[in-house]
């Protein structure tokens, strides 16, 4: 239980634990939260979390935690931390082991009343489609050059072998393609783990949602993103699989190895980090990068996936399914921001944070069976929280207690009599993913809207759920 | 009590027991074959994988010798019941795992952290560690 006392309101939506709380503290650290959602993030050890962020070398401003915060290992998930590129730190944890986990929205041309009659199928060829890839494999197995070429292509080299259209590129984070990405810094171990999981999502929270708009709140900017109510969407939810697990694996073990060189001393041995700019630092930045464009590979395949089982089910009348966006959750980029009189090159760490550029759209999936949020970001997220906002509802709940407390086939039960065509492989960890496991994404996004890092533009419910 | 999962808000705390390094080992890589669910196949041929590793504490070991279990799992889609041990100590691990092969997995683990890993004495001739496993 971390003590609310401790926490010194900036205003209505950010709250400021100063640097006298521990000793150990370079800078403060920020928690953007309701004085209601405080209650709760307080009750795990998150927030200690955060003040261990707090200390690392070269960070610059302060630890920053989105409203969706919640325990993790190392770094809370929710958190966001900038370092000095010339004199601080990257670190692994900061990033986590799901590399380029992110989310990304497709929408269609048509209103949910043209597909309604043929939900259940499409929900039936969705499953089969798009793998869950904890039992077989995906439907492309890659190896040597071929993967090499994912690694260091991302998203493009998967349009360049047609799995999509130069369009797509346009509208993904960094164009679906970090250019720094070395595939020969990426272990055999690495590549052998992720060689058959293109097109596969994985499990726990992963998923493939059908949705329709149900509210727009910004008729403008909905129009700009051709958003328009009863649209029917698709949000895919996955990361860079086995493949960038082993990578950061990998480079956790090797920098943990290489601190006491560098004399880095830490709280946490999971927030094992060196220099930036060290030759650990580096081979790991260009490690995570081919990482994070393996995801985008990932979900440019399950793209095409669902792309394929909505024109073999609906045909000429359902259109096709055009990008919205495509955003990282869990990431290190290189950004720059002001600092006083001058501006700074910045490693950004985002955990289970996303990237909030202004007009950038913003994707924030709610729990399964509830809605999800298209946001857009806002000028003061380049000043206030290094251009970053949150990711999703964030669990309050373990794993253990939801299943102890719900029981998957209830669930499936009450959430296909809410109208939503369930197509599940495992009932047993359904329960795990269940809304009542999760925060209120409504009270999520307007904290953040509130505090004016994003906006709402849209809200999307959902109508269909696949999931390993 | 071998090996108990408690609660994470996210993810899998287990707490792990065991009178010897090996056995704590064995426990803790039971531990987390019960978190991957392994599904299917239980007529499959037994299958051996060898591990050797060195780390820089047996706290580290443990936590490299789950890591490098988990990736062989994932990779050959495996699952292992038992471990045998050519040698082990503070720093040097050299084990073969033996189990067989699986249709399926119920959960992804993405890997086993450091995070509040500490080998230590009970004060009952046991050695106890938590262990975070990322899912």
């Amino acid at each position: 239980m971390f003590p609310k006392s401790s926490l010194v309101k900036i205003h209505e939506w950010l709250w400021e634990i100063p640097k006298s709380y521990r000793e150990d503290m370079r800078v403060p650290a920020r928690v953007y939260a309701s004085d209601r959602m405080l209650d709760q993030i307080s009750t795990d050890r998150s927030l200690e979390q955060l003040v261990n962020v707090a200390t690392l070398p070269g960070i610059v401003g302060h630890a920053l935690s989105m409203p969706d915060i919640h325990e993790g290992y190392g770094f809370p998930v929710g958190g966001v931390a900038a370092f000095d590129a010339e004199d601080g730190v990257i670190s692994p944890g900061g990033i986590g082991y799901d590399i380029n986990c992110g989310v990304r929205l497709l929408c269609a041309e048509v209103p949910l009343s043209v597909i309604q009659s043929h939900l259940a199928e499409l929900g039936s060829a969705l499953y089969r489609e798009v793998p869950s890839g904890v039992g077989q494999g995906g439907r492309l197995t890659m190896k040597g050059k071929d993967l090499d070429g994912v690694l260091e292509g991302g998203a493009g080299r998967l349009v360049e072998l047609g799995y999509g259209d130069e369009a797509d590129l346009q509208r993904i984070e960094s164009q679906g393609t970090l250019e720094q990405a070395s595939a020969g810094l990426v272990s055999q171990h690495a590549k052998d783990r992720g060689r058959d999981q293109l097109g596969t999502m994985g499990a726990g929270n992963h998923f493939v949602e059908v949705g329709v708009v149900e509210r727009i709140y910004d008729d403008a900017e909905a129009k700009r993103l051709g958003l328009f109510l009863e649209q029917v969407t698709v949000l895919i939810h996955t990361g860079s699989r086995g493949l960038g697990h082993q990578v950061a694996t990998d480079y956790i073990r090797e920098m943990g190895r290489a601190m006491p060189r560098h004399g880095i001393t830490l709280p946490d041995p999971q927030l094992a980090c060196t220099p930036f700019a060290s030759r650990e630092g580096q081979e790991y930045f260009q490690a995570m990068s081919a990482g994070a464009n393996f995801a985008w590979a990932n979900r440019q395949l399950i793209t095409w996936e669902v792309r394929k089982a909505w024109q073999d089910v609906l045909g000429a009348a359902g259109g096709s399914l055009r990008l919205v966006y495509d955003v990282a959750h869990n990431i290190a980029k290189i950004e720059e921001y002001r600092v006083g009189p001058v501006s700074k090159r910045m490693v950004i760490h985002r955990k289970g944070a996303t990237r909030s550029f202004p007009n950038q759209p913003v994707l924030v999936p709610g729990s399964m069976g509830t809605r999800s949020f298209l946001l857009l970001g806002q000028e003061k997220a380049m000043s206030e929280s290094f251009g970053s906002s949150c990711h999703g509802a964030g669990r309050r709940m373990s794993r253990t207690r939801a299943k102890k407390e719900i029981q998957g086939a209830e669930l499936k039960r009450r959430l296909t009599a809410q109208g939503i065509v369930m197509n599940v492989g495992k009932l047993s960890a359904l329960a795990e993913e269940a809304p009542e496991a999760y925060k209120d994404v409504d009270e999520v996004v307007e904290v953040i809207h509130q505090a004016g890092i994003a906006k709402k533009v849209a809200h999307f419910r959902p109508v269909a759920v696949i999931k390993g | 009590m071998p090996y108990t999962i408690l609660e994470h808000t996210a993810d899998v705390r287990l707490l792990v027991e065991g009178r010897t390094l090996g056995e704590l080992f064995a426990e803790a890589l039971r531990g987390m074959m019960e978190v991957l669910k392994p599904e299917g196949k239980e007529d499959a041929a037994e299958t051996r994988r060898r591990i050797q590793l060195e780390a820089a504490s047996r706290t580290a070991l443990l936590v490299d010798f789950l890591n490098e279990a988990l990736c062989l799992a994932e990779t050959h889609r495996e699952a292992y019941a038992e471990v045998t041990f050519e040698s082990i100590s503070e720093t040097r691990v050299d084990a073969v795992l033996r189990g067989r092969a699986v249709e399926s997995f119920g959960e992804d683990v993405k890997a086993v952290t450091y995070h509040e890993a500490e080998i230590r004495e009970t004060g009952e001739g046991k050695l106890e560690t938590k262990l975070v496993l990322d899912i």
